[in-house]
């Protein structure tokens, strides 16, 4: 079954019958918002129901939107916290990367400007390892990011685009070995992307990001995992009444390969490991558990098939 | 930025100096300094690294006395001022108090102090009181905002405002004792240009 990353926006009224639906054939809602009056679901979509859905939210006015990120965590790495680098353009791209679905985390680095100083420190080189892609906000001269992205690349498995102000040809030239991806003329700016060109640049980012996700997803393809990160974050849901507690937005976070759980490691690591996916078949058989970095979370990378032999 | 009379930002790497460009302009709008500032330079060169921003203002506004923001009458030993500007007028009444005591500083309604003094009201030459310096608030706006231009890692920084005539230098490694040569070279450049 071939599960499709879609946004649905439609009206409060009935919206319980997208979200059955949804359940009923197969699929996963990762994220739900109810914004005044309006609904936005995010979710995983078997891709024979797709028009069914479509027919089903037509009387509802509600609208199906194929959103490539949804399903994906995605590190915005800002130089630092500071007025030079927030709320553009760090805000701005971690919001428009939210609109095509993406769950983005903004990782403010603590002394992280400056070509000769700038520093990434242990936590952060962590944290951004946790997320399926990062993207690095550098300034607008290349003598910087040229002297620089060895420090800030040390350690980094994910893929990261390389975002700046001199021109993607520029940023290739300069950046070696090779980023997993580029963005040129998106470097330093302090107003907000709001004209046609600026919004064009942002869509290029997406652009981006879905090319490189649609790579690790080719390269997860080869060898599936154990478990859909989405089937497993419903049994997470199913299964750990605490988690309805928690007031985040996103309590369970759904990866590309595993999902980050916000209750605290020590009283709930244990409870998830054991929670039985199917007959015989539990969380710590197909995932490993680690704490995450980020406060005390937990976070869970399922293993693959040629791991465990098995595919649940 | 068509009001200012000179504004240039150069840099030894054209792309990121025209980026830079953009950001002094939207920074120097966003700080409300158009009307303020004159003429302004800034030179960029990443590779030392150093950040070079010089610059003229226009007059200098004078230190704002009572008179200024306040209609001024006299009854025997009664002073009453009818405010007009109510942008100084915290500072005034510190000033008030500090001077005549606060048991003699009365404000009925929001626009009118009543000032009791023992002499004669109209000698009390009050209409002369300094309460604020403008220029001093212009400063510190106008060094935040090359601040906020600056690129972020130039932590170590220099600057004087004199006359009208201000400069701003910052670096990531340690400056000279003595910047005044480069600093000198941005004026002419900039006066060559007028």
């Amino acid at each position: 079954m071939i599960l499709v990353p879609i946004t649905y926006k439609g009206g409060v009224f009935r919206h319980d019958e997208i979200l059955d639906l949804i359940e009923d054939v197969g699929g996963y809602i990762i994220q739900k918002h109810m914004i005044a009056q309006e609904v936005v679901l995010q979710a995983l979509v078997p891709k024979d129901d797709i028009d069914t859905l479509k027919k089903v939210s037509r009387p509802l006015a509600g609208e199906v939107i194929p959103a490539p990120l949804v399903g994906t965590e995605i590190a915005v790495v800002s130089m630092s916290v500071e007025i030079h680098h927030l709320p553009h353009a760090s805000c701005d791209i971690a919001e428009y990367l939210r609109t095509a679905g993406a769950k983005t985390n903004m990782v403010g680095l603590a002394r992280g400007f400056g070509k000769r100083i700038g520093l990434l420190s242990d936590e952060e080189r962590d944290i951004i390892n946790e997320h399926d892609l990062a993207i690095y906000l550098f300034g607008n001269f290349e003598t910087c990011i040229k002297e620089k992205m060895p420090t800030f690349r040390r350690g980094i498995k994910v893929p990261f685009i390389v975002c700046g102000g001199p021109s993607k040809e520029a940023l290739k030239k300069i950046i070696d070995p090779p980023a997993a991806g580029y963005i040129g003329g998106m470097g330093r700016f302090m107003h907000r992307t709001k004209e046609p060109h600026e919004i064009a640049m942002l869509d290029e980012i997406v652009a981006e990001v879905s090319r490189i996700i649609d790579q690790k997803r080719a390269m997860i393809a080869k060898d599936p995992l154990s478990v859909t990160p989405a089937r497993l974050m419903d049994i997470i849901l199913e299964n750990v009444p605490d988690i309805h507690e928690v007031t985040s937005p996103v309590p369970v976070v759904v990866q590309m390969d595993g999902l980050r759980v916000k209750l605290p490691y020590d009283p709930f690591a244990k409870e998830i490991k054991n929670i039985e996916v199917e007959s015989g078949i539990r969380i710590v058989d197909i995932c490993d558990i680690h704490p995450s970095r980020m406060r005390d979370y937990i976070l869970l990378k399922v293993k693959p098939f040629s791991e465990t032999g098995m595919l649940v | 930025m068509s009001t200012l009379e000179y504004f240039e930002v150069d840099s030894t790497e054209p792309v990121g100096g025209q980026l830079y460009r953009r950001i002094a302009s939207t920074v120097i709008t966003d700080h409300n300094l158009l009307k303020v500032l004159e003429r302004l330079r800034i030179f960029i060169d990443p590779a030392i690294p150093i950040f070079i921003a010089v610059g003229v203002t226009r007059t200098v506004p004078r230190t704002i006395t009572v008179s200024d923001l306040a209609g001024v009458t006299f009854d025997e030993q009664k002073i009453t001022l009818s405010i007009a500007d109510e942008t100084y007028l915290a500072n005034l009444l510190q000033f008030l108090w500090k001077e005549y005591g606060k048991d003699h500083v009365n404000q009925p309604d929001r626009f009118t102090i009543e000032v009791q003094i023992s002499g004669d009201a109209a000698e009390s030459g009050i209409e002369d009181l300094a309460v604020a310096d403008p220029s001093e608030g212009l400063y510190k706006d106008l060094i935040y905002s090359m601040q906020v231009i600056c690129p972020e890692g130039y932590k170590v920084k220099k600057q004087n405002f004199n006359n009208g005539r201000f400069w701003f230098v910052a670096s990531e490694n340690t400056l000279p004792e003595d910047v005044s040569s480069l600093v000198t070279e941005q004026f002419e450049i900039m006066g060559a240009a007028s």
